[in-house]
């Protein structure tokens, strides 16, 4: 299983080009790329993003989203990696790839993936703007993305 | 006692800070007492939704810290 935290920017293609090459005969890979913003929700516009990480915590997270994946849909391989430390608009903050004997099961492995990094993976992210700092928490469309995949339906 | 800090917390005071362990004395306590000594970081060492973490682990407001060379404040998570 492939996870990883990289610590410096990362060529995505190659992370693609390496998750297909390991990969058997599979039919389907669905990749991901997830991009910081060069504006915030508000407009302004961002000059960098730091994400902090915890020492073991924040792979751990992203192992358990990992694990829970391949437990859930038919795949056959999965690779996240996601970035740390400060990162410039434009650079790639979260690969997901998943691959797969047929799409659907890749379709949905890296849909559920990318839901639960919002609001499950262990990061403190701050955007710094020339108005100033401040630290994001996930907004309430992540959790209902994340609950999407809750195992109990909400009592009607 | 080693005190590490993250995110908003980690602007706020620093990667880490060492206090004196005190007997008997529970994670809400340390909250006051930290919140006492760094009044601006204050409402943050309070909230509830900042929580606490020793060795890997969340812990509850009354886990006694005895013994314990490190807690961790963890606020909300931001995602990835």
């Amino acid at each position: 299983m492939g996870v990883r935290l990289a610590g410096e920017p990362f060529a995505a293609e190659r992370e693609l080009a390496q998750f297909t090459a390991g990969l058997a005969g599979e039919g389907a890979v669905m990749s991901f790329l997830g991009i910081a913003r060069d504006r915030t929700t508000d407009g302004e516009k961002v000059e960098r993003l730091v994400l902090d990480h915890h020492p073991r915590l924040t792979l751990r997270s992203l192992n358990e989203i990992a694990a829970a994946a391949h437990e859930r849909f038919a795949i056959s391989a999965l690779r996240i990696v996601h970035r740390s430390g400060l990162v410039a608009p434009g650079e790639t903050i979260v690969f997901v790839a998943a691959a797969a004997a047929h799409r659907r099961a890749a379709f949905e492995a890296v849909d559920y993936v990318t839901d639960r990094l919002k609001t499950d993976a262990v990061f403190w992210k701050r955007e710094d703007t020339a108005a100033g700092a401040h630290w994001i928490e996930p907004r309430d469309e992540d959790y209902s993305a994340r609950e999407r995949w809750s195992e109990t339906p909400c009592p009607e | 006692m080693r005190i590490g800090f993250f995110g908003r917390l980690r602007d706020a005071l620093g990667d880490e800070r060492e206090v004196a362990g005190e007997a008997g004395e529970t994670v809400s306590r340390l909250r006051i007492r930290l919140a006492g000594l760094h009044p601006r970081a204050a409402p943050d060492l309070l909230s509830p939704r900042v929580r606490a973490c020793v060795a890997d682990e969340i812990v509850d407001e009354d886990f006694l810290l005895g013994g314990h060379e490190r807690v961790e404040f963890l606020p909300p998570l931001s995602g990835g």
